[in-house]
């Protein structure tokens, strides 16, 4: 029979602190990750992310609290809690003595089964560094140096990735790329924690966000539920001629406004996924009123409250509170 | 499609049944982790061998052709060893040291410079099979060289073998020693200068006067007993003894001070690694 996890939680923090000093670098933070989730920790620099990450995964050693990954601490069974984890580092790092190859298989080593010369070509495959297996890592480009950082990460297949900022400097094309191998590692039964600046990739990816502030976790929610709390849409509708104030009167019950003198601006809230349609959407009312009524549309333009916006709200409004 | 805010159902029972598998494995003892650091540091002054093994090897047979045979010819026997013979133990004590000691410290240093020692603290490597990496392929690279110059002297007419087990003893005892000291420093250190502070303030000058071209017995009063004081002296005489069977103290001493040394080294390279410092925050 196959064996399987039962505890509802991978990664339990709780409670943990790490002072530096004065400095409270990480303050009393709860938190769990799920088996196969993608969660994605949002906060400016400097708010703690990747000490947080170096407290589970080693790197940081002396702080208050417990945590523990797989139902193992992982201060006292690090043994066990390191081999589940993988981890790449937001600090840019390579080995000039070695080739591409070379460091990939020591890595593979250091968990003690010395990877396969398939293995080392599927993961250099997937990662578009096929053609860099023999190259001195040193003469990589940044963005490869980077995705190295990413192979070197898996080749020990850990069941829990920590991924600090791992989109940094690599370009569009290789981002999307690396984010669907993302997914397509989640589906194969990885559970990933990523840091984040492109906090629209965390909108794309993430099943639950985080965000953390000044060392303190503000809010830990399902991505559809912060963005339905916070997030809106908007339709601005540029009108060929100026709005005639007795036109706003049809259309009660919609929050409009106008901008300007021939902008319209109809304001709705995100539908979440899943969420049953309404018969007539705003939208469609706004724009069915307008065309019986015969009035010149000019342009119609776009837009939402991304999570970045949702993160900068998040944010400010625990730093006011901190004053 | 999955639920708010949880993993889709497939991708979450895939990730119990991998955790579930994983947690079996990870209890298993990992000493080939530390055999993968070992053959990594090996490959790594392997590849640049003309500098870690080629270079000492030359510099030391310099001294050995401007000593040994120069000077050498011109110099009386001590207690009754050709000076040439006397001279080969001393010249491998040299180079077993410095090398056993730059091999560990320069490593572990440019990994913390190059920021790549977080690829081995996240590993599940302890502290102990941390070390024994470092460690082990610094004692092979001392040993090394130190074989390559004690043989190569052999070759040019030196006669060195009088008991082979001692030689081995006092190469590996010491070469472990240094290449732990160098561990300790490169933990501590936090510049290029900490790492060769030591080298160039303490160990060059201790070997140097610790009897690798001359015998105690020829300095005058009081520098012989100032000299007793020297660790490296005991290091040198034992290996002589080893080589020439002459010493100018008792093996045992030296036996007892390098195992000492190394008791002491050991247990502070681990304290260190264990607690991080300078390591991890």
């Amino acid at each position: 029979m196959v064996k399987s996890f039962d505890d509802p939680n991978l990664v339990s923090i709780r409670g943990v602190s790490k002072r530096y000093g004065d400095l409270v670098a990480v303050d009393d933070v709860s938190l769990e990750i799920c088996p196969g989730e993608i969660f994605a920790l949002l906060g400016p620099n400097g708010a703690g992310k990747t000490t947080l990450i170096g407290c589970v995964t080693g790197l940081v050693a002396d702080f208050e609290g417990e945590i523990s990954v797989a139902g193992y601490d992982v201060k006292r069974d690090y043994r066990v809690t390191r081999r589940l984890i993988g981890l790449v580092p937001q600090e840019l790092n390579y080995d000039a003595f070695f080739t591409v190859r070379q460091g990939l298989e020591f890595q593979g080593g250091y968990y003690g089964e010395w990877p396969s010369r398939a293995k080392v070509d599927g993961l250099l495959e997937a990662f578009s560094l096929g053609d860099k297996a023999e190259a001195n890592s040193r003469w990589l480009s940044g963005g490869m140096k980077r995705r190295l950082m990413i192979c070197k990460a898996l080749m020990h297949d850990p069941v829990m990735l920590f991924l600090d900022e791992p989109t940094a400097g690599v370009d569009v094309e290789l981002r999307d790329e690396l984010w669907q191998y993302v997914r397509d590692l989640r589906d194969r039964g990885t559970t990933i924690l990523l840091t984040t600046h492109y906090i629209e990739e965390a909108q794309k990816l993430a099943d639950r966000v985080g965000i953390i502030n000044r060392g303190r976790l503000v809010r830990v929610d399902a991505r559809e539920r912060l963005m339905r709390e916070f997030g809106q849409r908007h339709v601005d509708v540029k009108l060929a001629g100026p709005v005639d104030k007795a036109l706003l009167g049809k259309f009660e019950g919609l929050e409009l406004s106008v901008i300007g003198d021939r902008v319209l601006r109809l304001v709705f809230h995100e539908q979440a996924e899943g969420e049953v349609r309404a018969a007539v959407t705003p939208l469609e009312r706004l724009l069915k009123g307008l065309l019986e009524e015969e009035v010149g549309i000019e342009a119609i333009e776009g837009g939402q409250s991304s999570l970045e916006v949702i993160f900068r709200q998040l944010v400010q409004s625990d730093s006011r509170e901190a004053k | 499609m999955s639920e708010e805010g949880r993993a889709p159902a497939a991708a979450a029972a895939a990730a119990r049944v991998r955790i579930a598998e994983l947690s079996e494995r990870a209890q298993r003892s990992n000493y080939r982790g530390s055999w993968a650091l070992f053959y990594k540091e090996i490959l790594r002054f392997w590849r640049i061998a003309g500098q870690t093994v080629v270079s000492p090897v030359l510099t030391t047979m310099l001294y050995f052709l401007v000593f040994g045979f120069s000077l050498g010819a011109r110099l009386q026997e001590i207690d009754g060893v050709p000076y040439i013979d006397f001279l080969v133990p001393g010249l491998v004590m040299l180079a077993l040291i410095s090398n056993a000691y730059m091999n560990s410290a320069f490593s572990l240093f440019i990994t913390k410079i190059q920021g790549t020692i977080v690829d081995i603290l996240v590993t599940p490597l302890s502290p102990l099979q941390i070390l024994l990496g470092y460690v082990g392929a610094a004692i092979a690279r001392a040993m090394l060289i130190g074989t390559i110059i004690w043989v190569v002297a052999m070759l040019m007419g030196a006669s060195a073998w009088h008991n082979p087990l001692i030689i081995f003893v006092f190469m590996l005892l010491t070469a472990l020693a240094f290449a732990l000291l160098g561990l300790i420093v490169a933990i501590l250190g936090r510049d290029f200068d900490h790492i060769n502070l030591l080298p160039s303030f303490v160990i060059m000058p201790l070997t140097f006067l610790g009897g690798v071209f001359y015998s105690i017995a020829m300095l005058p009063s009081p520098w012989d007993r100032v000299s007793l004081f020297n660790p490296v002296l005991y290091m040198v005489n034992g290996l002589r003894y080893g080589m020439t069977g002459t010493s100018d103290v008792p093996i045992e001493q030296g036996l007892v001070l390098l195992v000492l040394l190394n008791v002491v080294f050991g247990v502070g390279a681990v304290w260190l690694l264990r607690s991080g410092k300078n390591l991890r925050e």
